[in-house]
C-alpha cells in the first residue's frame, strides 16, 4: 500500500463503492440477481441429489447432505433453541445453505462477487428472522410476556432498570435485525474490497505504472490477494455460520422461560 | 490529500469492538481449555458476546456511510 | 469513497429493490421446496437409524429378560423336584420304619405267645408232677412205714430216730417245694 502512495504516474484509482455498482446484464437483472437464483437452484439440486435414494447406510452424497443438515440440526439448533428445536431446523438449514453458497460466490471463479455485498437480501433475511422470532416470542409468552422477557431482566435494582430496560429494548428488539444484516453485508463488502485492492492494485502495478520497481513488486500484491482469498473463504463460512447461529440463539432466547 | 473523515472515525470506532471481540474469544478459549466438555454451551455464549461487541463496529460502519 | 459526495451518491447501504424481491422469492421458494421434499427424508433416515439402534438394544434386553425368566422357572422346577424327591424319600423312610415297627410288634407278640404257651405247659407239667408226687409220697411213706415196722422193731430208740429223720427229710422237701399237702401230711 505504501508503494501505491509513492507511485507518481497516471494515478491509481483505488477501488471503492463504485466497483460494487455492477452494470445490468439485461433489463434490470444484474449479476447478484443471477447469483441469487443460481444459488437457490444449486442448493435444491444438491440436496435432491443427496436424498435421491435414502438409505440407513448413507452413500457419499447422502452423507454430505446429512452432515450439512446435521451440523445445523445438532450443533446449532439443538444447543441454541432447546427441546422444540426440530420445528426450526428446515428454516435454519435452508438459511445456512443459501448464505453459504451466496457468500462463496465471492471467491468462486467466474462469479467472484459475494452476493451479500449488496445489502438488499441481508435486509430481507434479517427482517424474516425478526418476524419469526417476534412471532414465536409472542405466541409463546403473549405480547406483554414477550416484551417482559426481552426487556425486563430479573433481579435488577430499579435504578438500574431505568437505564437497562431502554437499552435492552433497543438492542434486543430494534437492533438485532439491523446488526444481523449489516454484519453479513459489512463483512462481505469489506472482504471483497480488500481483494479488489490487492488484485486491482497488482494489475495497476504490472500494466499501468511506469516504475520498473512496481512491476517487479506486483507478484507480492497478487500473492497477498491469493492469501486473502483463503482468508475470505474462511470469513465467508464463518459469517454464514454466525448468521444462522444468532438466528437460532434469538429464537432460543425468546423461547426460554427465564431470561 | 483527499479522503473521508468518516472512514477515520470508523477506524477509531472499530478499536473498541476489536478489543472486545478479542476479550470474548480469549475467555471462550480459556473456558474450553479448563472444561472441554462445556464447549457446546460456551460456543453459543461466545458468539452472542461476539455479536454484541461487533454490533458497535457495525454501527460505526453504518454511520461512516450514512453521515 | 474517496470523496464524500461520491459516497452519498452511491451509498452501499441502499438496497437494490430487485435483489430484495428476487432474493426473497428465491429463498422462500427454496425453503418451501426443501421443507416439503428433502428435510423429511433426512429426518426419516435419522429416525430409522435411531430406531434401528434403540430397537436392537431393546430386543437384546428382551432376550435377556426372557432368558432370566426361563432360568428362574427352571430353578423353581428344580427346587420343586428336589423337594418332591426329599418328600418321597421321607415317606419311604417313614414307611420302612412303620413296617419295621409292625414286624417287631408282631414278632414280640409271637414271642410272648410262645413264652405264654411254654409257661402254661410248664405249669401243667408241674401240676402233673405235683399230683404224681403227692400220690407217690403217700405210697413211699407207706412203704417206709412198712419197712420199719417189718424189719427193726427191737431197738426203740433207733426206730424213733429213723422216723424222725424221715419226717424231717420230708419237711425239708416240703418247704423247698412250698406246697401245703406234704406239710399237712407230716403233722
Amino acid at each position: 500500500m505504501t508503494t501505491l502512495a509513492t507511485a507518481p504516474a497516471p494515478g491509481f484509482e483505488a477501488p471503492g463503492v463504485a466497483d460494487f455498482d455492477l452494470p445490468p446484464i439485461f433489463g434490470p437483472v444484474t449479476k447478484p440477481v443471477v447469483q441469487l437464483v443460481l444459488a437457490a437452484i444449486i442448493i435444491y439440486v444438491a440436496f435432491r441429489y443427496s436424498v435421491r435414494k435414502p438409505a440407513l447406510v448413507p452413500s457419499k452424497s447422502q452423507f454430505l447432505g446429512e452432515s450439512f443438515h446435521g451440523i445445523v440440526r445438532n450443533s446449532i439448533a439443538r444447543d441454541m433453541i432447546g427441546p422444540e428445536f426440530l420445528k426450526y431446523v428446515p428454516f435454519l438449514t435452508t438459511l445456512f445453505a443459501f448464505l453459504l453458497v451466496n457468500n462463496l460466490f465471492g471467491i468462486i471463479p467466474l462469479f467472484q462477487f459475494p452476493t451479500f455485498s449488496h445489502p438488499g437480501v441481508p435486509y430481507a433475511l434479517a427482517a424474516m428472522v425478526w418476524l419469526i422470532f417476534t412471532y414465536v416470542g409472542i405466541r409463546h409468552h403473549g405480547f406483554l410476556g414477550y416484551l417482559r422477557t426481552s426487556t425486563w431482566p430479573p433481579d435488577v435494582p430499579w435504578w438500574v432498570r431505568i437505564i437497562l430496560t431502554p437499552i435492552e429494548f433497543i438492542s434486543n428488539i430494534l437492533l438485532r435485525p439491523v446488526t444481523l444484516s449489516l454484519r453479513l453485508f459489512g463483512n462481505m463488502f469489506a472482504g471483497h474490497l480488500l481483494l479488489l485492492v490487492f488484485i486491482l492494485g497488482g494489475e495497476y502495478m504490472l500494466f499501468t505504472a511506469d516504475s520498473i520497481l512496481l512491476k517487479v513488486l506486483s507478484p507480492f500484491a497478487f500473492g497477498m490477494g491469493i492469501v486473502f482469498t483463503f482468508f475470505e473463504a474462511f470469513v465467508q463460512v464463518v459469517q454464514a455460520y454466525i448468521f444462522v447461529m444468532l438466528t437460532a440463539s434469538y429464537i432460543g432466547t425468546v423461547l426460554a422461560d427465564d431470561h | 490529500m483527499t479522503g473521508s473523515l468518516n472512514v477515520v472515525g470508523y477506524g477509531l470506532s472499530a478499536i473498541g469492538p476489536g478489543i472486545g471481540v478479542g476479550i470474548v474469544f480469549a475467555a471462550f478459549i480459556n473456558g474450553v481449555a479448563r472444561q472441554p466438555e462445556a464447549r457446546g454451551q460456551l460456543q453459543g455464549i461466545a458468539f452472542i458476546g461476539f455479536a454484541l461487541s461487533e454490533a458497535l463496529a457495525i454501527l460505526g460502519l453504518v454511520l461512516a456511510f450514512v453521515l | 469513497m474517496t470523496i464524500v459526495l461520491a459516497a452519498e451518491e452511491l451509498n452501499p447501504l441502499v438496497p437494490h429493490p430487485i435483489e430484495i424481491v428476487v432474493g426473497t422469492i428465491a429463498f422462500l421458494l427454496l425453503f418451501y421446496v426443501l421443507k416439503r421434499t428433502v428435510f423429511p427424508q433426512f429426518e426419516k433416515v435419522y429416525a430409522e437409524r435411531t430406531d434401528k439402534i434403540e430397537g436392537g438394544l431393546k430386543r437384546a434386553e428382551e432376550a435377556q429378560e426372557e432368558a432370566n425368566r426361563l432360568r428362574q422357572q427352571y430353578e423353581e422346577q428344580l427346587a420343586g423336584l428336589r423337594a418332591e424327591a426329599a418328600r418321597i424319600r421321607d415317606e419311604a423312610r417313614a414307611e420302612g420304619q412303620q413296617i419295621k415297627a409292625e414286624l417287631r410288634a408282631q414278632a414280640e407278640e409271637e414271642a410272648e405267645r410262645i413264652r405264654q404257651r411254654g409257661l402254661e405247659q410248664l405249669n401243667a407239667a408241674r401240676e402233673q408232677t405235683v399230683r404224681t408226687l403227692r400220690a407217690e409220697v403217700g405210697g413211699l411213706a407207706v412203704q417206709l412205714a412198712e419197712r420199719i415196722i417189718r424189719t427193726e422193731l427191737s431197738d426203740d430208740a433207733r426206730r424213733a430216730a429213723t422216723v424222725d429223720d424221715f419226717l424231717s427229710e420230708l419237711d425239708g422237701l416240703a418247704q423247698r417245694r412250698e406246697t401245703s399237702p406234704t406239710a399237712g401230711g407230716s403233722s
